[in-house]
């Protein structure tokens, strides 16, 4: 290929809180691109005037201010949520996944002006705790602005990306520290061998510096109380214009202070109060700023230090690096604390503010996808259809190639590669029976390598093939990313059924087969069999996420469906993690794949009082028992929920004078603290725990020795070493998760045991009396009856089986599946 | 209670889905997975289908990936390692059904059956 209007390029696009930025990537270097008034960040605002004419950017983040009702911004916390965005004077509301794909257009043509050409394909970040529902609406986004294909990526990940290929460090663990306007995550990586691996994650969706900012706005909302005794609360309607023009004084000053020690904030008759005119007018000083943001950033550092705990990297000297993302790392305050909590040093020479968008470029490379709209191919020669990684950290990776279609003259019968620098030649690679060849390349370090393909045929003459080149990067790569939390199926017990477990490759499909637990009537009314799909690591559905349900209504199937009837789901999702979900009915031969309610739930102010209520009975009941038993970690944690909720209280009244997102921000504190309580609460039922894992490895040891094999005695041990060593971390989530493994195993022996069926018959038996189908019942009884008189135990399985499966599910337990219609 | 976790784990190693021996590099690893889904890609028959002690086993994508990702994990590695080692029982197949149970222990059809059956304290015979 020549010439720089031939050049490959892939786009990465930072879709920001605040500010949103683009990146190109050649294969060589990664360039930002600039948007008209010569920025590479365009603030991420979009304004609608009365005409209807859509401004993004710097010119529409001017007017915020001035004129707030038809101009919007910080819409990407709303992104999965039904919160539509009014625009008065165009008489328009708009979706938020519809304000990023204006920033995302307002990118699209800045990189069109900088290349010459409109980008079709793009890797887009998102915050690596997004749930399906906001990457789903960022995907939409992209569709929306025009692309055709996109790739999300998740920011830590592409940051890391992007400060690994300028570093030639070997192995290493590092932490990405990205501090954002409205998020804040931390995410632990391990370099080895030119791979990056992503080790772990944890983070707060809805901490950020906006936070710091609100901090800062209450503080001096707090002097204006005690100076001037008048009382302004943020989420007061009639201040709303103040308090926003105060917030942007509040991030000018704060800017000021990364320099300066002291800044002004002034705001001229900022609120109206009793009819009189009320003046802000404040001095800052770096020390205050410090000690208003310390707790925020103290919370941060809490976030990494129980991430580093996690995966045993908490001792000085493990982490050899920390990469600061975000334009709040730049403030003295957040570098100081890191440096003293975290001891490792900084990576030098990279831009916090956009080395996502460059991580996000290179990873499109290694997704394939190249930004330029297709050309129109017509080369001359047989074409060949090849495979080989864009991007590659190997030296001497493998392409693979077949021969389409049947060209006319001389049959194809061997390929070689050679370097196009000409100090590399391969040799010939035989295709083989199928058309196909598979062969190796060398590659020189960190560049792009093209290589030339040479056909021969038969008898040694040289065919010209389609493509004539195809070119390697060779560099830093990432592998498949992991998903970030575990998916699967609520089932009427209130358990999960997982399909993806934590930290599995994308992309990833998988099918199970479930079981109606009632009928569904033909036609019967309103009636819907829900399959619920949850986000979550516990055990019990009803404390994972609700994240979309697959339906299956009375008025679509086309004849009545018994209970107990075979439901094969399936479920997808992409690299980005998007997810798709079908049900297939084979009773009726029918597909079902209308998902309902993906969406983050609305944020209803009285729902979150009232759980915030009940989250405080739990603190105190369980700071009780901590004091009780002089657990002091519980204590300090529980001090530390009390302040969240005091948030919670605030950013609810917040929400309750219209700031859909602060209601947004209480909702996920809650469920996060949720979790935590829940964690506590577990803490607190520890040696029950410990006592059940006694319990469950012995019976194991027992069944397994007696009907175990070789392997699955030795992969006991194994086991055992592995639940001892969660009992010596007291980790509960990890005890569980082993002592999972340890009863497969020892059920897979169980099994085996001539006596199983008949008992289990029995006792299955026993219960027939409140059967959904009583006649399928006593008829399934009556043939075990029989089949127990033959002695006939192979026949006995399949019919306890289909017992179990007209056996009714406890009512309160489904309740809280929510409301699953499956087992 | 379904195809013996014994004859899945054989199947489901790493080791045998790449068709890799155990003391193959991580750089193998990758450069053996990243061939593998070039040729599933291009539709290839020969590598549609592995070799596993206890048989042949059908090969696609999702397969190759999780195989990567598992042996990127050291501590997964060492347990694939071990089962790769080590020859399978003739009495490992045994019947056949749907796959793993839901997590959680009372997720199995039919939750009593542990207490029931004594399971906890299960009586010896």
């Amino acid at each position: 290929m020549s010439g720089a209007s031939e050049r490959a390029f892939y786009l990465g696009i930072d879709l920001g809180t605040t500010n949103s930025a683009a990146a190109v990537f050649d294969g060589e270097k990664v360039e930002m691109v600039r948007n008209a008034a010569g920025n590479t960040l365009t603030p991420s605002v979009v304004r609608i005037d009365a005409k209807g004419n859509v401004t993004v950017g710097a010119r529409a983040r001017r007017l915020l201010e001035s004129d707030a009702r038809n101009t919007r911004a910080e819409f990407k916390r709303l992104m999965g949520t039904a919160q539509r965005l009014s625009f008065a004077a165009a008489h328009a509301e708009k979706k938020p996944e519809e304000l990023a794909a204006a920033v995302l257009s307002a990118l699209r043509a800045d990189v069109k002006e900088q290349l010459g050409f409109l980008p079709e394909r793009a890797v887009i970040s998102v915050p690596a705790l997004f749930e399906l529902p906001q990457s789903a609406a960022t995907t939409e986004a992209a569709r929306l602005a025009g692309f055709t294909k996109v790739e999300l990526i998740q920011e830590p990940v592409a940051s890391a990306l992007a400060a690994g290929w300028t570093v030639d460090e070997g192995a290493g663990r590092w932490l990405v520290y990205d501090l954002g306007g409205g998020t804040f995550d931390a995410s632990l990586l391990e370099t080895q061998g030119g791979m990056l691996r992503v080790v772990g994650h944890d983070g707060d969706n809805f901490l950020g510096g906006r936070d710091f900012d609100w901090a800062v706005v209450d503080w001096v909302l707090a002097g204006l109380a005690e100076s001037r005794g008048v009382r302004i609360g943020r989420g007061d309607a009639e201040h709303a214009a103040g308090i926003r023009q105060l917030k942007l004084a509040v991030e000018e000053a704060k800017i000021e202070l990364t320099r300066a020690t002291e800044a002004t904030l002034t705001v001229p008759e900022a609120f109206t109060v009793g009819g009189e005119a009320v003046d802000v007018e404040v001095t800052l000083d770096r020390a205050t700023l410090d000690s208003l943001c310390e707790p925020l950033v103290e919370r941060t550092i809490a976030v990494c230090q129980r991430l580093l705990e996690t995966h045993g990297a908490a001792e000085p000297g493990k982490l050899s690096r920390v990469v600061l993302v975000g334009g709040p790392t730049v403030m003295p305050v957040v570098r100081e604390r890191l440096r003293a909590a975290l001891g490792a040093p900084f990576g030098e020479g990279l831009d916090p503010m956009t080395l996502v968008a460059q991580g996000a470029a290179l990873y499109a490379l290694t997704a394939g996808l190249e930004a330029r709209p297709d050309k129109r191919e017509d080369g001359v020669g047989q074409r060949v259809w090849l495979q080989f990684p864009a991007m590659t950290s190997d030296l001497t990776p493998h392409v693979v190639g077949k021969l389409v279609g049947s060209a006319s003259g001389e049959r194809l019968a061997s390929v070689r590669l050679s370097r196009g620098d000409g100090l590399w030649e391969g040799t010939p690679a035989t295709l083989d029976a199928e058309g196909a060849f598979v062969t190796s390349v060398e590659l020189l370090p960190r560049r792009p390598n093209v290589f030339r393909l040479e056909g021969t045929s038969a008898s040694g003459a040289r065919l010209p093939l389609w493509p004539t080149t195809l070119t390697i990067v060779q560099g830093l790569t990432l592998s498949d990313p992991p998903l970030s939390r575990t998916i699967g199926v609520a089932l009427a017990s209130d358990l999960v059924r997982v399909y993806f477990e934590r930290g599995s490759p994308l992309p990833a499909r998988r099918t199970f087969v479930h079981h109606t637990v009632e009928s569904v009537a033909k036609g019967s009314g309103d009636f819907v069999l829900k399959i619920p799909i949850v986000q979550g690591e516990l055990d019990q559905a009803h404390l994972c996420r609700l994240v979309g349900t697959l339906e299956i209504p009375a008025s679509g199937v086309t004849t009545t469906v018994a209970a107990g009837a075979a439901v094969e789901v399936t479920l997808d999702l992409d690299r980005g993690g998007h997810l798709s979900a079908r049900a297939l009915l084979p009773a009726t031969s029918q597909v079902f794949e209308q998902v309902a309610h993906l969406l983050v739930p609305d944020a209803d102010p009285d729902v979150l009082e009232a759980s915030a209520a009940a989250m405080r009975d739990r603190v105190s009941a369980l700071r009780a028992d901590a004091f009780r038993r002089g657990a002091g970690k519980a204590v300090e944690r529980l001090a530390r929920a009390e302040g969240d909720l005091a948030a919670v209280a605030r950013d609810i009244s917040a929400g309750r004078g219209g700031d859909a997102d602060a209601a947004q921000k209480a909702r996920r504190t809650l469920l996060d603290l949720d979790g935590e309580l829940e964690r506590l609460e577990l803490d607190k039922r520890w040696p029950e725990l410990e006592q059940r894992a006694q319990r469950e490895v012995v019976t194991a040891l027992r069944w397994v020795s007696r009907h175990g094999t070789a392997a699955e005695q030795q992969l006991l041990n194994e086991l055992c070493a592995q639940v001892e060593k969660a009992r010596a971390a007291r980790d509960p989530a990890e005890l569980a998760r082993q002592l999972r493994v340890v009863d497969d195993l020892s059920d897979a022996a169980f099994y085996r045991d001539p006596d199983v069926w008949p008992t289990l018959f029995e006792s299955a038996a026993s219960r027939a009396d409140q059967a959904t189908d009583l006649v399928a019942a006593s008829r399934l009884v009556g043939d075990g009856r029989a089949a127990m008189e033959r002695r006939d135990t192979a026949a006995l399985r399949p019919i306890v089986e289909a017992l179990w499966k007209v056996l009714p599910a406890d009512a309160r337990q489904r309740r809280l599946g929510f409301d699953s219609g499956v087992r | 209670m379904s195809e013996s976790a014994a004859r899945r784990r054989f199947l489901d190693n790493p080791f045998h889905v790449l068709g890799l021996p155990k003391t193959a590099t991580r750089a193998e690893v990758e450069r053996e997975g990243q061939k593998l889904l070039g040729m599933l890609g291009l539709g290839l028959a020969s590598a549609r289908s592995y070799s596993t002690p206890v048989g042949p086993a059908e090969r696609d994508d999702a397969a190759v990936r999780q195989a990567m990702a598992e042996l990127r994990d050291p501590d997964k590695r060492l347990l694939h390692e071990l089962w790769a080692g080590s020859a399978p029982d003739a009495e490992t197949d045994v019947a056949s059904g749907d796959d793993t149970s839901p997590r959680g222990a009372g997720a199995r059809r039919w939750p009593e059956a542990r207490r029931v059956l004594g399971f906890g304290a299960r009586r010896s015979r």
